[in-house]
């Protein structure tokens, strides 16, 4: 899963602040939502699972009744790509997994799907049981709401012309949605937050995120993974960049239209894609588990964040972290329970993809 | 195995392959009440409703037998998939998901997605699995769906910045296809290579996420932005990917797979020269507009001192009289992005008119209007422009 919401509850965000609803007409629900792309996914702390339909410009907020859960918890599964695949009646190399998300009282795990190539790709929700049972979710009697992503101003003829919306990363905190997301076109980087349930007259707020970089020159950068930090007048987000700065900024200071920067307080080196972000405890103290392109899994002691100065000095990487030589290929990272995390790992180069329950490091 | 073709219609069988058989008499089959008659059990294919996708039939079941099936409403799939199993290969345990369907005169297997063309799927029948059992063997079968007679045609048509010069801190650029291509992790088909035809690694940023435009026509390719980003860990260590003056190309592999899986046609290569870093802003001041006369349909010319990002410029300039709808018409973009063009749909008239333009206009260094991409220590912060710029001008 791209966001632990298990701080959710406790958060006192700010960013309702940003947008006051005009009117609390809530958005019916319906049934079969027709999705017609998937990912990524996060759960609310009531099991609300959210998925976001790029291309559609959408976010999904589903109701998976009795399919939320099969038996209680989530085993491991080698070779999940092949189960899949097999189920979805093609091949593994025509299966991309797009996140993973446990949901907070089955701990079922749900893995959104891209079936096939090209125009004719369709997505699929997949849940795995404690059992180890791989099972095709459907959609077809599921209850819904939506939202659609905003739009830039139109100014052209040609209306939004080849421009794409991708989300990269989502949490509910302390009753909104928060969307982090990037263009095909414009370099922004913007969170974007909504209300929810949703309702007929809030379309969201952005706020635009720069982070000061090793020359202390501000810029721009997508939010790929983010995670909520800290509670009440602490409360953070805590962001992770491409070539890898780990930004931290306060939620209070999420203002709508307002340019908010961050404080970069560590970084992970070159050429490196965060992939996911998970908050854990082990041992009395707090970590960071992050699941990257090239780093693998780091483990990064969360203590630290409270005295690391931003980043000034031109230096490779940054702040006090430990790679996880044990959880080879992970492409997606999600929290299981206290204990153990749950990851869809590739070992090795085109193998096969397995789903791995493991303990926390 | 046999090749299925594809039905055209409900009721026309192309073939029906029948592997086991065994007599079953009328009595025991039940078919004293009304509905097809026992027969021999065949597996084909059919149609499924408007879509075309294709389903599975199976035939040669009695009306009794299809009112028990029904009557019996299994909610178990298991159950089901003990009856008729589809599957990818004979020793696959893991069942194609989808719903078993009685009706009057088949049991039907509806897949939840529609099968792949050329993919051979296996079919289980099993007699004995049937409320009432018979004693027969199981029925297999093999199905395969024909594939589109296609080779490899889709191409690259062209790659923007459509320049001879880009500048050595360029953010992205696009790749435009012929048809659409496969969501494949494209960036490992391009590669930006010197003058001795050498790759510069880690030049391209791989795995970003989905940035295809709708169709399938169109990708962004960014460039590292660790490298290209001044103060950076990997822009210290190994320096921009491209240098001011040199000469280099990006390169596409023809082995990209199109949206129907077929490589590209060709090869595609573009040489380009780096030229110098563009770090300011953008600043409609430095625009020049040519207006034209009332009463032409003649086009609005926009001038830029340096090209601009190509797919921004499709939708981020339009025309509109003062706080009034954007003006329909035709733009373009012409002299290699250093310059936009609008021709209205209807003659222009001696009025005020403006020139919109949203701010979030880049170049291809991602330089905005207003706000550099990169903000130097010490640069007083201006706060953000809105979200719409304007340039007013008169037609006479």
């Amino acid at each position: 899963m791209r966001t632990s919401l298990k701080l959710a509850a406790v958060l006192a965000v700010v960013l309702a602040a940003a947008s006051t609803p005009t009117a609390t007409r809530l958005v019916p629900t319906a049934v079969a939502p027709s999705l017609s792309s998937i990912g990524p996914l996060a759960f609310g702390p009531t099991g609300v699972l959210y998925a976001a339909d790029r291309n559609a410009a959408t976010i999904f907020a589903l109701d998976l009744g009795a399919q939320a859960s099969g038996a209680a918890g989530t085993a491991s599964v080698a070779k999940l790509d092949e189960q899949i695949a097999a189920m979805l009646g093609t091949t593994p190399a025509d299966i991309t997994v797009v996140d993973l998300a446990v949901h907070p009282t089955s701990h079922n795990s749900f893995i959104a799907v891209t079936r096939g190539q090209g125009a004719d790709a369709k997505p699929a929700l997949v849940r795995v049981d404690g059992a180890g049972k791989v099972s095709l979710v459907s959609f077809d009697t599921m209850t819904f709401t939506s939202v659609a992503l905003p739009n830039p101003a139109a100014v052209s003829p040609n209306g939004r012309g080849g421009r794409t919306q991708s989300v990269t990363d989502m949490a509910l905190m302390d009753g909104r949605l928060v969307v982090a997301g990037l263009s095909n076109e414009e370099f922004a980087s913007k969170l974007w937050s909504v209300a929810y349930p949703f309702t007929t007259a809030d379309r969201g707020t952005s706020v635009e995120i720069y982070h000061g970089n090793h020359g202390a020159i501000e810029t721009r950068s997508p939010v790929m993974t983010f995670l909520p930090y800290g509670a009440g007048a602490q409360a953070q987000v805590i962001a992770a960049y491409t070539c890898t700065p780990l930004v931290r900024f306060q939620l209070g200071a999420l203002k709508a239209g307002e340019k908010v920067v961050g404080h970069t307080m560590m970084d992970l080196g070159a050429g490196n894609q965060p992939i996911d972000m998970l908050r854990y405890s082990k041992g009395g103290q707090d970590f960071l588990l992050m699941a990257n392109s090239r780093h693998g899994i780091v483990k990064v002691p969360t203590a630290q964040f409270a005295t690391l100065p931003a980043i000034t000095a031109k230096v490779d990487t940054a702040g006090a972290f430990e790679k996880v030589a044990s959880m080879p290929g992970v492409v997606q990272l999600d929290l299981l329970d206290a204990q153990r995390s749950v990851s869809i790992a590739q070992a090795q180069p085109n193998g096969p993809r397995d789903l791995n329950v493991t303990a926390l490091p | 195995m046999v090749a299925l073709s594809r039905p055209r219609s409900n009721v026309a069988w192309v073939l029906f392959l029948v592997i086991g058989f065994s007599a079953v008499a009328c009595a025991a089959a039940g078919c004293s009440r009304s509905g097809p008659a026992a027969g021999p059990i065949s597996i084909g294919t059919a149609p499924k409703g408007a879509s075309g996708d294709t389903l599975i039939e199976v035939r040669g079941l009695s009306g009794s037998e299809l009112r028990s099936l029904d009557k019996a409403n299994w909610d178990n799939q298991a159950t089901w998939e003990s009856l008729l199993h589809v599957s990818i290969g004979d020793n696959q345990p893991v069942a194609v998901a989808g719903r078993h369907v009685v009706t009057a005169t088949t049991l039907e297997f509806v897949p939840s997605f529609p099968f792949d063309p050329g993919r051979t799927y296996t079919v289980r029948f099993d007699p004995a699995q049937l409320p009432t059992p018979r004693n027969e063997t199981v029925v297999t079968a093999h199905v395969r769906l024909p594939v589109p007679n296609r080779g490899p045609a889709t191409e690259v048509t062209a790659i923007f910045p459509s320049g001879d010069v880009w500048p050595e801190n360029m953010l992205r650029f696009y790749v435009h296809f012929s048809a659409p291509m496969s969501r494949t992790q494209g960036v490992k088909f391009i590669q930006l290579v010197d003058s001795a035809g050498k790759e510069i690694p880690d030049a391209i940023l791989a795995a970003y996420a989905d940035l295809w435009n709708d169709d399938g026509t169109r990708l962004t390719v960014f460039f590292d932005p660790g490298r290209v980003k001044r103060g950076v860990g990997p822009n210290v260590a190994m320096g921009r990917a491209m240098v001011q003056g040199k000469r280099y190309a990006i390169r596409i592999d023809p082995a990209w797979p199109d949206g129907y899986g077929q490589p590209l046609a060709s090869g595609f290569r573009r040489e380009f020269t780096a030229g110098a870093a563009a770090y300011d802003a953008i600043d409609l001041k430095d625009w020049r507009i040519s207006i034209p006369k009332a009463g032409s349909t003649d086009p609005l010319q926009v001038r830029f001192p340096a090209p601009l990002d190509h797919a921004l410029l499709d939708r981020a300039i339009g025309v509109r009289k003062p706080g009034i709808q954007i003006l329909a018409g035709r733009t373009a973009t012409v002299d290699h992005e250093k310059s936009w063009t609008f021709t209205p749909a209807t003659p222009w008239v001696a009025d005020t008119y403006e020139l919109a333009v949203l701010t979030l206009l880049e170049d291809p260094a991602g330089n905005k209007v207003g706000q550099p991409f990169e903000v130097l220590p010490n640069t007083p912060r201006e706060p953000p422009p809105p979200e719409v710029a304007t340039i007013p001008f008169q037609v006479k």
